[in-house]
């Protein structure tokens, strides 16, 4: 980003709240501050931004203070010099045998006290840490070409730092290697303007440095879905020309960078993306072929398989209905332009990319896409657990169409839990990523839900679910406030994975029971995506969806629409 | 030289947006009170980029009107 079209997207005013964030270093943030506003801006275009930068030259002294402050999150911004002055280029102490001894000392104790900081303040907000990106000053005897015991020392300090933060809930350490590639070291000083005016980086860093801090501290949310060819795509050759035996994915097939597609896609499988197969093939060889025992990823991962000779849109449209999620959440991996564009013609929200099988190279910036697109901060049970319950999902629909509603769901052996969701980061996750079973579409930064938790009477139920069929996890969040002896909801979602269950009868069940009052206000609000809600609404409020705003259900109308519930309800929480 | 008003006009939209552009061809870092060391090399980096140039601040330290402004980028 040039500095000029910073500057014009700092001075845009939206009509939309202001989303605060603390930016702190030990120099004049200057550019900094304007790149670092700008790119939050852009990932914020509804909101306005306010930067927070503390006193120049108290580095320690705002972080401490930053945790008392109202805001959605940090960057801290380290340089060598903020860990001892005689590291930056801007002091005259020497840099002699027995001061080089003493910097190490120094930096090691600074390090202590900024850790403890730094934890303190990441137990109340999000923060991006950024290491070190200017190089150390030429203190050493040595030439430059060899490291040096210092140097050496300090890099160990620094990595041990790093690595103690990077296992704190809220702490996000800013990549260098990726830094590294979109603003390479030796570009990165602008000794001139550091002299002169105490500002370290030149435009361009600035900007680089900026953009990772904004992605690091708030990053997109994550696709949920891969939909993957096969044919020169998971592995290299056409199965139904070369047979099972004639396909590859390794160094003596010349096809290894396939394998490593195949094992990018079993990682992320992993860690909970789901994975699915649209091919042109025969079924039965597909089924042969995945059943090849050097496969780098297990069949087992990948649901559904679409192979068959209809139209690829055709196998797409049947995934996202057996994953129920959107287009939008879904990649589509293929090395055909043309398949590529018959899908994004028919779902235009899926993101397309092309499998680029000639080239090793374009194959290897793919996969750093993928995991670009895919990359999530933790894992979590339920994550693990998504493609089970799909499967699950999808045997219980099998299985329903055979025999009344009502009667199947009594013999599934149902298990409902509500227990409290305060301090569960899943709560979180599931709020601000959940379409279509959401009471109003809010989204909340984590300071705003810390804060939601705060108000006097609030109260966040997590629900947990598990059948013959297996466990759902965590798959509902109901929450709001008690308002002397109204019960108010502001919070209600769940997954998809849970629907057709009559989870929401008994959640609303378990709240009137548990509140003992007589009627639930609900802040609603229909979206574009809330179809599900808004229906179930509908069956509450004699038939018809309420309009946006404050709805009130009455315990005595509820109890009559709601259906007799075969669910075991567990009860582990206390108001 | 209406090249070095029209683009020296652009950068003081972007650095002072507040200010009224009929204001632009007076202000000085004398009679603008947000126009503080900190602006000047925010001025002087967007001025940098749309001009083309290397600004040697330094060479621009006094020049801290848009009149002073003015006239050192006709004379480079």
């Amino acid at each position: 980003m040039r500095f000029e079209e910073a500057l014009r997207i700092v001075s845009r005013r939206t009509g939309g709240k202001t989303r605060t964030v603390h930016l702190f270093c030990g120099f004049v943030p200057l550019h900094l501050e304007t790149f670092l506003k700008a790119h939050l801006a852009l990932r914020f275009p509804e909101q306005n931004i306010a930067l927070k930068t503390g006193l120049f030259g108290d580095l320690e002294g705002n972080i401490s203070q930053a945790a008392a402050e109202g805001a959605e999150g940090s960057v801290v911004i380290l340089e060598w010099s903020d860990l001892d002055q005689r590291l930056g280029f801007r002091t005259s102490s020497g840099w002699s045998a027995q001061t080089l001894s003493d910097i190490v000392l120094q930096v090691e104790e600074k390090l202590r006290r900024l850790e403890a900081g730094l934890i303190l303040l990441a137990s109340h907000l999000p923060l991006a840490l950024a290491p070190p990106t200017i190089g150390l000053p030429p203190f050493s005897y040595l030439p430059p070409s060899q490291a040096g015991d210092s140097e050496l020392q300090l890099n160990a300090l620094l990595a041990g730092f790093l690595h103690r933060l990077a296992s704190h809930e809220g702490v996000r350490i800013v990549s260098a290697a990726l830094l590294a590639v979109t603003s390479p070291q030796s570009a990165r000083h602008d000794t001139k303007m550091d002299l002169r005016a105490g500002f370290p980086y030149t435009v361009t860093h600035a900007d680089a440095l900026a953009e990772l801090s904004a992605r690091c501290l708030f990053p997109a949310s994550p696709k949920k879905g891969l939909i993957t060819d096969l044919d020169r795509t998971l592995w290299k050759g056409i199965l139904g020309d070369a047979g099972v035996e004639g396909i590859s994915w390794s160094l003596e097939g010349k096809s290894q960078a396939h394998a490593l597609y195949q094992q990018v896609l079993a990682s992320l499988a992993e860690s909970g993306l789901l994975v699915a197969i649209a091919s042109k093939n025969d079924p039965a060889f597909v089924e042969a072929a995945l059943r090849r025992p050097d496969l780098l990823i297990d069949p087992a991962r990948i649901f559904p398989i679409e192979a068959g000779w209809g139209p690829k849109s055709e196998s797409v449209g049947r995934i996202l209905a057996a994953w129920n999620i959107g287009a939008d959440s879904v990649i589509f991996v293929d090395d055909s332009p043309m398949e590529l564009a018959e899908v994004a013609e028919k779902y235009p929200g899926i993101e397309c990319l092309r499998f680029p099988s000639e080239d090793p190279g374009a194959i290897l910036d793919l996969l750093w896409q993928l995991r670009a697109r895919f990359g999530r901060n933790e894992i979590r049970e339920e994550d693990r657990l998504r493609l089970a319950s799909l499967r699950a999902s999808a045997s219980l629909k099998e299985a329903s169409a055979t025999e009344a509603p009502a009667d199947f769901l009594a013999r599934l052996g149902a298990k409902v839990t509500f227990e409290s969701a305060a301090g569960d980061p899943r709560a979180f996750e599931l709020v601000n990523k959940t379409n279509q079973f959401n009471l109003n579409g809010i989204r909340y930064t984590e300071a705003e839900w810390k804060d939601l938790l705060r108000r006097p009477g609030a109260f966040v139920a997590m629900v947990s679910y598990q059948d013959r069929f297996g466990p759902l996890g965590r798959i509902a969040v109901l929450g709001g406030c008690m308002r002397n002896d109204l019960c108010y909801v502001d919070i209600w979602v769940m997954s998809c994975r849970a629907f057709s269950r009559q989870i929401e009868f008994q959640s609303l069940n378990w709240l009137f029971e548990k509140t003992q009052t007589s009627e639930i206000g609900f802040q609603f609000k229909p979206t574009d995506r809330n179809g599900p809600l808004q229906t179930f609404f509908a069956q509450c409020f004699s038939g018809n969806t309420p309009p946006e705003g404050e709805v009130v259900l009455a315990a005595d109308s509820y109890k009559n629409i709601c259906p007799a519930l075969s669910h075991q309800v567990e009860d582990k929480w206390k108001m | 030289m209406e090249n070095v008003k029209e683009k020296l006009t652009g950068c003081f939209a972007l650095v002072f947006p507040d200010l009224d552009p009929a204001q632009y061809e007076t202000a000085s870092a004398q009679n603008m009170g947000d126009w503080d060391s900190i602006a000047q090399l925010r001025l002087l980096t967007a001025i940098g980029e749309a001009f083309d140039r290397e600004i040697d601040f330094e060479e621009f330290e006094g020049a801290t009107s848009f009149e002073a402004l003015e006239k050192a980028l006709q004379v480079q």
